[in-house]
Parts: structure tokens; sequence; C-alpha cells
């Protein structure tokens, strides 16, 4: 039975995530992925520092080293160990910039996702009934429409730019997340501590709040690490189709389009470097999400 | 299960009205496609003459109107750009889609089965490692990006397979495909497998969690102790029970299948419905764009409802809990 102190539940939650954590690093498929995402969250972090030359710098950048192999040297000695584009940019500067804008768009957009989800799922899951059937059925008539269409529209309608992109990501995701929240919150409510939390005259906001959130948490975690591989994904191919982020800040996804003039030329690597950077982090969080979810589910784990 | 359709169809319609409410007002929004069209040192009465054209000098409510009073009889209004009937458009170039998809979910399917079933019925093996390894990557890799490697190794270096387009198309039993031309078959071959990847992990998914679950169940057991070979059990017990969950699914994933199609027909130029739909949301075409989405909004409510419709006649759990709105 659960007591009712100021903050009991949120503990007892970080403490099995840890745990679950820690239990997971020791296999080492989960092992690369989250040394792989910890070295691409650093890179982006610390773009300026890291990346060999400025991409954006026009000073710098020169017609001169256009489309140069990889390995050869530019104009001003430095070597381009992943090539050049067409504009004479370094293709391993462009990436690690790119993936900064990558992540931005994808982080910001979950963030924004996750709280409209919270608050229409836990609405939903606290108040039942009518609320809950009417904000389920938009739920689901926006769930049977894939992604890149509803995004695709949006897009069409808000224009280019990274805060477009992101409020499209974000109105693209809420949906996920509100039937989530709602399902877990509806298991944790009928639980004897909610019950409890009502007898003593809580607010419904401090139920919600300090006591729901908590104990549903779980399951969004897993939830969010698997969204925000997806929300990459998008964004990058929005991006290739010409509606995504501007090309004078290009994410991955436009340093991919941006080489597909030159894949009939033989330049393969403006289009084939971004592509690895973009697949090694959806593909190292896709694997560390589904690691955690096995963890976090008392019914997959044994 | 007569009222649970009707009342179905009739949730469908009042969706397909919302939608064309919201497309409608949304695509209006967006800028204004006369200085699209027209000269930019053409004169002020000129504009204001292809504005009159268009109908676009009308307040936006019976714009609406009118598109809605359009729609019912089948017109959605001329494309900007190339003057036809915007559904003529869509409808000359839904064929070619529909034939990258299926021919993709047909992919998907032969090949993503038994890749799952084997997965499924060997899950501490070293195949079921490679092969759900590999279907992480399959979900994980991009598929335009994908496209542009296929691109570079198929046809750039080894020059086995054409870049773009759509080849030949031969005319068989009143169908019109590339698939019955070897020209066409090459040319469909890349952007179909392209298309597909992601659908084959998707399957070997759906496929190794329902033999994990079937195998578990009792009239396994009971078929294991009356002594039936592990082929007959796989064939006649285990199949049957795995492939309506996977068949259903698959229904509702050929509308996505239409959707991501405008990310293959991008890349290999491939003249569908996802081409189009790309060309006139750079060329701001709105009639072109307002009446793709109500195509794709309908095709995905069709089949939805076919589903449901399924679903319901099958369970009829699923009929007694509908009732809600």
């Amino acid at each position: 039975m659960k007591k009712i102190q100021a903050n009991p539940v949120i503990k007892e939650n970080n403490g099995k995530f840890t745990k679950a954590i820690l239990k997971n690093l020791k296999q080492p498929a989960t092992l690369v992925s989250g040394v792989l995402l910890l070295l691409i969250a650093l890179c982006a972090i610390f773009a300026p520092l890291i990346a060999p030359t400025n991409p954006y710098d026009l000073a710098i950048v020169s017609i001169m080293d256009g489309r140069l192999a990889p390995g050869e040297r530019m104009f001003d000695g430095t070597i381009a160990w992943l090539g050049t584009d067409g504009a004479g940019r370094d293709v391993l500067s462009a990436i690690i910039y790119g993936l900064r804008t990558s992540l931005t768009v994808a982080l910001c957009s979950a963030l924004i996702a996750l709280t409209i989800g919270l608050l229409v799922g836990m609405t939903a899951a606290f108040f039942g009934g009518r609320v809950d059937a009417f904000l389920m059925r938009i739920v689901d008539i926006q769930l049977s429409f894939p992604a890149i269409l509803v995004a695709l529209v949006l897009l069409a309608v808000l224009g280019k730019g990274i805060d477009k992109v992101i409020i499209a990501l974000a109105i693209v995701q809420w949906a996920i997340y509100a039937r989530t929240v709602r399902a877990s919150a509806i298991v944790e409510r009928r639980k004897e501590y909610i019950e409890a939390a009502n007898c003593l005259g809580l607010s419904s906001f401090r139920i919600i709040w300090k006591h729901l959130l908590p104990n549903s948490i779980s399951p969004l975690i897993v939830l969010a690490t698997l969204q925000t591989a997806h929300s990459i994904s998008i964004e990058a191919t929005l991006s290739f189709l010409g509606v995504g982020v501007p090309i004078t800040e290009p994410s991955l996804g436009s340093l991919i389009a941006n080489g597909f003039d030159y894949i009939l030329s033989g330049a393969y690597w403006i289009t084939f470097f971004p592509g690895i950077m973009l697949l090694a982090t959806v593909a190292a969080i896709n694997i560390f999400g589904d690691h955690l979810r096995v963890l976090l589910n008392p019914r997959l784990s044994k | 299960m007569l009222t649970f359709a009707i009342k179905r169809i009739m949730q469908s319609v009042v969706v397909l009205f919302v939608m064309s409410l919201i497309v409608f007002s949304m695509i209006n929004l967006i800028g204004d496609p006369v200085d699209m069209l027209v000269n930019p040192e053409s004169l002020p009465e000129e504009i204001e003459r292809v504005r009159q054209d268009f109908g676009l000098d009308q307040p936006v409510h019976i714009q609406y109107w009118k598109f809605l009073t359009g729609a019912m009889s089948g017109d959605l209004g001329n494309s900007f750009i190339f003057g036809r009937p915007a559904l003529t458009l869509i409808i000359e170039r839904f064929p070619a889609t529909l034939e990258l998809a299926t021919f993709a979910l047909f992919i998907a399917i032969t090949v993503g089965l038994p890749l799952g079933i084997y997965a499924g019925l060997n899950p501490d093996g070293w195949g079921a490692r490679i092969i759900m390894g590999g279907s992480v990557l399959g979900i994980s890799i991009p598929t335009f990006w994908l496209g542009l490697m296929m691109i570079i190794v198929f046809s750039v270096v080894l020059g086995w397979l054409p870049v773009s387009g759509r080849g030949e198309t031969a005319n068989f039993l009143g169908i019109e495909s590339s698939i019955f031309t070897l020209d066409g078959l090459r040319h469909l071959i890349m952007p179909a497998i392209n298309l597909a990847l992601f659908k084959i992990s998707v399957v070997i998914r759906l496929a190794r969690a329902g033999v994990e679950e079937v195998m578990a169940l009792d009239f396994i057991k009971f078929a294991r102790a009356r002594g039936l070979s592990s082929q007959r059990i796989v064939r006649s017990h285990l199949l049957p029970n795995i492939l309506i969950p996977i068949i259903t699914v698959l229904a509702i994933e050929f509308g996505t299948l239409i959707a991501f199609a405008t990310v293959t027909e991008s890349v290999f130029a491939w003249p569908g419905l996802g081409k189009l739909v790309i060309d006139a949301i750079v060329n701001l075409d709105r009639p072109i764009v307002v009446a793709y989405l109500l195509f794709v909004v309908t095709l995905f409510l069709v089949l939805n409802l076919i589903v449901d419709i399924i679903y319901a006649a099958l369970d009829p759990r699923v009929r007694l809990q509908g009732d809600v709105l």
C-alpha cells in the first residue's frame, strides 16, 4: 500500500529506472548504442569546437574546394576527411552542424508534443466519460493518418523554417503521447492510493501532478525515446523533399538532398556520409529504446 | 451488424467533411497563388483578371461553398498549373502509385513473413538475432537515403538498372501495368524494394510476435502430443492463426505505403501521385493539394472502415464496445 507523502512515488520510480538502465548496459548492443548516443549528443552540443571548419562562414568556404573526394586537401591546407560538397563546404563539418539542427528539432518537438500529450491524456484519464471519449476520438482520427502525410500538409501550409518544422512535428506527435499517457494513467487511477488522495481532499491538479503522473511515467520515457528517433527521420525526409528546414541552416536531411544532384556524377560522399550519421543516430536511439521497453515492462522482462 | 456498419459509415462521412473544411481553410493560408501564376511585370489589371478567372477574388466562405458543391459532383477545381481538372490528374497518376505500392506490399509479405516466422520459431538462434537486428536497421534506415544509395550502387556503379521513371507498360487482362514488360519491371524493381523495406521490418516483427504468442497456446501443445510433424503444425495450425492479425494490420498499412510513396517517387522520379503532390506543394497549386488530400483521406477512411467491419464481423465484442460518440 502506498503512503501519501510529499513525493514518495517519484523516488521509487527513479530507482527502478536507473536500475533498468544499469542492468541494460551489461548487454553489448545496449552498451554500444548507449555510448554511440552519448558521443552523438556531445558532438551536437560542442559542434563549433569539434568541427574542423565552420561550414556557414562564407569567408572560409571557397568554391575552389568544390567536390573534393574524401581525404583530399582543401585550398587552405586542411584535409577534408569526408570530402567537400558542390559549394566547397567540408562534409564532416557540415554533418556535425547538421546533427545539431536535426537533434534540436527532434528534441524541441518531442518536448512540446509531450506537454500537450500529457495535458490531454491526463485530462481524459482523470475526467473520463464524455471528455475522455471525445478526446480519444480525435486522437484515433489523427493516428489513422501516417505522420509523414500530416507533417507534409502542415508544412505546405506553414512554410519553411526550423520553428515551423518543430511545430509541425509537435502536432504530428502529440496524439501518440496522449494515448499512452491516458492508457497508463487509467490503470493507475483505479489504484487505492489515488482513492486515498481523493479522500484526503487533495485538489485534482495536485493528484494528477504529484501522484498520477510520476506513476505513469515509465512507458512515457520509452515512447519519448522511440518517438525522438522517429521524428529525426521524419524531419530528414521533409527536408529532403524540400519542405523542411531551409538550406541556410541544413539538417542531415537537407545535406542528403543537397548531394542528390551530384550522385550521377559519382560524388557519392556528399549524400553517403550524412546518411550514415542519420542512420547511426536513429538506429542507436531505436536499439536503446527497444531494450528500455523490455526492461521497464514487467510483462516482458521475466 | 448492419447498424454498426451504418454508424461507422456515417462517422466516416463526418470525418471527411471536417477534413475538407480543415484542409480547405489551411490551404487558403498558404501564400497567394496568383503571385506564382502571373508574370511579375504584368499590369495590376491583368493580375486582377487572373484572380477573377480563378474565383480567388471572392470571400473564403463562398470559395469553400463552391468547392463543396463542386466536390459533391466530382469537380475539385482545375489545377492552376496544368489547367485541367485536379481530380482527373489525380486519377491519371493513381495507377502508377497503386502499382508501386501493391508490388512493395507483395515484396514485404513474401520476404517478411518467412523471416518473421523463422525468427519466432527459433527465438534464441543466431539466425533470429540477425533477422531481428536487420529489422531494427530496416526501421531505422531513412527510405529516401537508401533509395539514393541504391541508385549509386545499381545504376551508377554497376549500371544494371535505370535511374528513374516508369518503363513500358503493357495491357494484360484489362490491367495496364509495367509488371508485364521486362523494361517495366527493370524500372519498378528498385523503387518497389525501396518502398517495401520498412514494411518488411514491420511484417517480420508482427509475424514473430504472432508466432511466439500462438506457439505457447494449448492447441499447439495438443497438436504436438498428437505427434504431428513440425511442418504440419506450422502450416495448418500456426499460419492460419497468425495471418488474420497480420493481414488486418497490412490493410491499414497499405494506406501508409501510398503516403510514403511520396518519398520514393521523389527519389526515383516515378510518375505517380506523390510526385504530383510534392510538385503541387512547391508550386502552390492549391486544387491539386486539396484534391490529393481528400483522395487520400477517403482512401484511408475506406480502408479503416473495411478493417473495422471485418473485425466487428469476426469479434462481437467490438460491436458492443463501439457505442461512444
